[in-house]
């Protein structure tokens, strides 16, 4: 086991590492962030002044050498556009991001689950041929076009909603959130159904496929023979096993949420993470976007690592192989 | 992914608004400041929000003409001596008095402001030294004589010595250190979020209307027509042309249009003997860079359907142009008119200069910096075929990719922009079409490398001069030499647009601004 998470570890550096040349090499060539920060009028004197202050006038690698030794104290340069260190700007609007995915999360547990499990139940009848229609139009009609049927019928048509932004914000343990205030709460209500929309098909399609694949097998046969109900089955010896692949996929999709929650944060104004990184490839903020990726890449290396770890600890054959 | 947007929006309007707001004005914002140290950068975000909470020695007015701010009145005692008399009476948000110390501190801190991105430098450069004479009186020496000396430093905006000195640019995320003499004080800002503000009673100018005001941040076109359809916000800026029509049917809703002062050319690149992307009929390089000869650019210029372009293209946004700056900007040359669409001048100038037969030409344009500006790429291409060129292609990148290419000249014929943010024409025409010179700094945007040493002396001596009537005769003289060589080809000046709840109106113009203290109630 040792051996095994060390191996991953020195796998994670270098990934890492190759991930911050690749994203530094990247930024740099698509533009200068001098032509974007500068305004109309500026001089030449002025953009010198401003290129030697933010170090763009040394060369290329000398550039990247200075970032990867501060980066190794974990500084990883302050914003070309907000003068504030990267992490401190990308982990001040990750708490949005994430009250944001959590909510989308629960919401395709709550709703995804029973309706896999009842059209799962239920195969080839109406029931089952209506829940995998909807969940079809879940995952092909495009996420922005959603959002902005969402926020025509629910805060144009109806004005149910508001539409934009976080709404008032509480401290609940001194972390600032919407679900403190019952405005805060229904500006969450949109962009997380939003996001949560091809969620909740996948985890129907992956709920309905497991019971359907489950339910012939011999144990379910066994358990009805000793004589116990039909919900006893479905609910704690199904259910548990068809939970495995339910777990890991969410747990890999949460990641891509956090990660590229971009288009609802769009549309939604909601100022989280996903929106700061579209605004800082546009303005070519090196800093952020480099922190940003590598904070991502981190997140998923760790997301992975768990997976595995609880892999090995579940099925002693995996551990083996390692 | 914007018309089809506009498309579901028009679709499906038939909404009523949301009364009740928390706040009496919420606004809602497509761009953001990045500090709310006014002195942190000067573009056009961050000087808005700053106008806001901070005042400066002058104010501008909606078309960027000066009149007295923080500086009551101004004088040159000689050529490179200015005395400025401050207002009596102002104070800062937290009460304290504003004086000479609080003038000389900041503008010796605009060009001091670490990691600064867009730095105040170029506006304080003119200055030698600053002599307080009295509280309320400086005395201000220059290098040279400066005739926009008050334009330039009226810029900088002031703030607080005892509040200030030794904070950093985060430290005015606070309301202690973000303190000024603006209509509006500091309350809080959450990045990507909102501005919270509250009016200022010891203002000492005209009061604003409303007190409580929140800036919301919402940069997704859509969604802030939405925002304002939905009665979140009661004011919306930068309404894209698609969606003018949408808010105008929408009852409950009015539009404001304004000219704005950016213009939209066509640059025609003469740098070096080839211009990348124009070629001879077969493909092969040309023995010569066609645009090196004026006629040729005039040619371009008379293929273009200014009209046709801003009626189909931009749905009305916009005026044609024929020169640099519209006219409520000194030293617009009203005979300098737009060329009118001439493809018979065109085909005989370009015989004329022996491409009787055209020649081929490459179009490139950004697509995501101004509305329309990938559809006006294809539309030249359209216009410059049927006026005898062979349009070998039409190219559009994303503005931080483009940027970057065009200033290093990979472009033969592109479109681009200029803003004007100063009340004449003589800073954009030096940064524009003087010849370009990195060790003098003029001729910045110069992209096109054009070079007319005549023109060059008479934009000099129109921004050397001091007598303000004479400087704009001066600029506007400059303007008809420059431009009946057809340095660039102009194309029109943006109309841009606020969409406001019914009641509301706005003041705003060439500057772009959207300010809280200039929304008013109306019957």
């Amino acid at each position: 086991m040792t051996v095994f998470i060390l191996r991953r570890l020195i796998q994670a550096v270098i990934v890492l590492l190759v991930t911050s040349v690749i994203v530094f090499l990247g930024v740099y060539a698509i533009g200068d962030p001098l032509e974007i920060l500068l305004p109309g009028d500026a001089t030449a004197a002025e953009r010198a002044q401003v290129a030697a202050s933010l170090n763009l006038d040394a060369p290329l690698p000398l550039q990247y050498v200075t970032f990867l030794t501060s980066a190794l104290t974990g500084d990883f340069g302050n914003s070309f556009v907000f003068n504030r260190p990267a992490l401190t700007v990308i982990f001040e609007r990750l708490p949005a991001t994430l009250e944001l995915t959590i909510t989308a999360l629960v919401l395709s547990l709550v709703i995804g689950l029973p309706l896999g499990l009842w059209a799962g139940t239920r195969p080839g009848t109406l029931v089952d041929e209506s829940v995998m229609t909807g969940s079809i139009l879940g995952f092909s009609l495009p996420n922005f076009w959603q959002g902005m049927m969402l926020v025509m019928i629910f805060s144009v048509w109806l004005g149910w909603l508001p539409s934009t932004g976080r709404g008032d914000t509480g401290t609940i343990l001194g972390i600032r959130t919407s679900f403190a205030t019952w405005d805060g709460v229904t500006h969450l209500i949109l962009p997380a159904t939003n996001l949560a929309l091809a969620q909740i098909a996948l985890v129907i399609r992956l709920t309905r496929t497991g019971v359907q694949e489950t339910m012939p097998l011999d144990f379910v046969k066994f358990a009805r023979a000793r004589g116990l109900s039909e919900r006893r089955i479905l609910f704690v010896h199904v259910f548990k096993t068809i939970l495995i692949p339910i777990v890991t996929v969410i747990g890999v999709e949460f990641g891509s949420l956090i990660a590229f929650a971009v288009v609802t944060e769009t549309i939604f104004a909601w100022p989280g993470v996903g929106k700061l990184i579209i605004d800082s490839i546009n303005a070519l903020d090196r800093p952020v976007v480099v922190a940003y990726i590598l904070v991502i890449v981190a997140m998923f290396i760790v997301i992975n690592f768990l997976v595995d770890v609880l892999y090995s600890l579940l099925d002693p054959r995996i551990r083996g192989r390692a | 992914m914007t018309p089809m947007r506009s498309a579901a929006l028009a679709a499906l309007l038939c909404g009523t608004a949301l009364p009740a707001l928390a706040q009496d004005l919420t606004i809602g914002r497509s761009s953001e400041q990045s500090s709310i140290d006014p002195q942190f950068s000067r573009t056009g975000n961050n000087q808005m929000t700053s106008t806001m909470i901070f005042g400066r020695l002058v104010e501008f007015d909606a078309n960027l003409q000066v009149s007295p701010g923080l500086a009551e009145s101004w004088q040159n005692i000689d050529p490179t001596t200015w005395e400025i008399k401050l207002r009596e009476g102002v104070t800062f948000h937290d009460g304290s008095p504003f004086t000479a110390d609080d003038v000389i501190y900041s503008l010796e801190r605009a060009d001091e402001v670490p990691n600064s991105p867009a730095p105040y430098t170029d506006q304080v450069s003119a200055v030698a030294g600053m002599e307080k004479v009295d509280d309320l009186t400086i005395h201000i020496t220059t290098n040279d004589p400066a005739p926009t000396l008050m334009e330039d430093i009226g810029r900088v905006f002031i703030i607080s010595k005892a509040a200030t000195e030794g904070r950093s640019s985060e430290d005015f995320m606070t309301a202690e250190v973000a303190v000024g003499t603006g209509p509006y004080k500091f309350v809080s800002w959450t990045p990507g979020e909102a501005l919270d503000l509250q009016a200022y009673d010891g203002f000492y100018g005209d009061a604003p209307e409303f007190k409580d005001v929140e800036v919301r941040f919402i940069s997704n076109d859509a969604a802030r027509v939405a925002a304002l359809l939905s009665g979140a916000v009661d004011v919306i800026d930068a309404v894209p042309p698609t969606d003018v029509a949408t808010i105008k049917n929408s009852e409950g809703f009015n539009i404001y249009s304004a000219q704005s002062g950016r213009i939209i050319y066509l640059g025609l690149s003469m740098r070096g003997d080839t211009a990348p992307g124009v070629t001879d009929l077969n493909g092969e390089p040309l023995a010569e860079n066609p645009f090196k000869d004026p006629r040729v650019r005039k040619a371009v210029s008379l293929m273009i359907d200014r009209q046709l372009i801003v009626d189909r293209i931009l749905g009305g946004s916009g005026v044609p142009a024929g020169q640099l700056v519209p006219e409520v900007l000194g030293g617009h040359a009203a005979d300098v008119t737009p060329d009118q669409p001439d493809p018979e001048q065109a085909r005989a100038l370009l015989a004329e200069a022996g491409y009787p037969e055209g020649f081929g030409i490459t179009i490139s344009s950004s697509n995501d910096r101004f509305p329309g500006d990938a559809d006006l790429a294809q539309a030249l291409g359209q216009m410059l075929t049927r006026g005898g060129l062979k349009v070998t292609g039409v190219q559009v990148f994303p503005y931080n990719v483009y940027s970057k290419a065009a200033t290093a000249g990979d472009y033969g014929a592109f479109v681009f922009s200029l803003g004007s943010s100063t009340p004449t024409s003589g800073p954009s025409l030096q940064a524009l079409l003087h010849s370009y010179d990195k060790e003098a700094g003029v001729g910045a945007f110069n992209r096109v490398r054009f070079s007319n040493p005549e023109f060059d002396a008479a934009v000099n001596a129109a921004n050397q001069e001091f007598d303000e009537a004479t400087r704009i005769t001066m600029l506007e003289d400059a303007t008809r030499l420059v431009f009946a060589e057809t340095p660039v080809v102009p194309l029109y000046w943006q109309v841009i647009h606020w969409g406001m709840r019914d009641g509301l109106e706005i003041s705003a113009g060439l500057s772009e601004d959207t300010l809280p203290q200039y929304v008013r109630s109306v019957e």
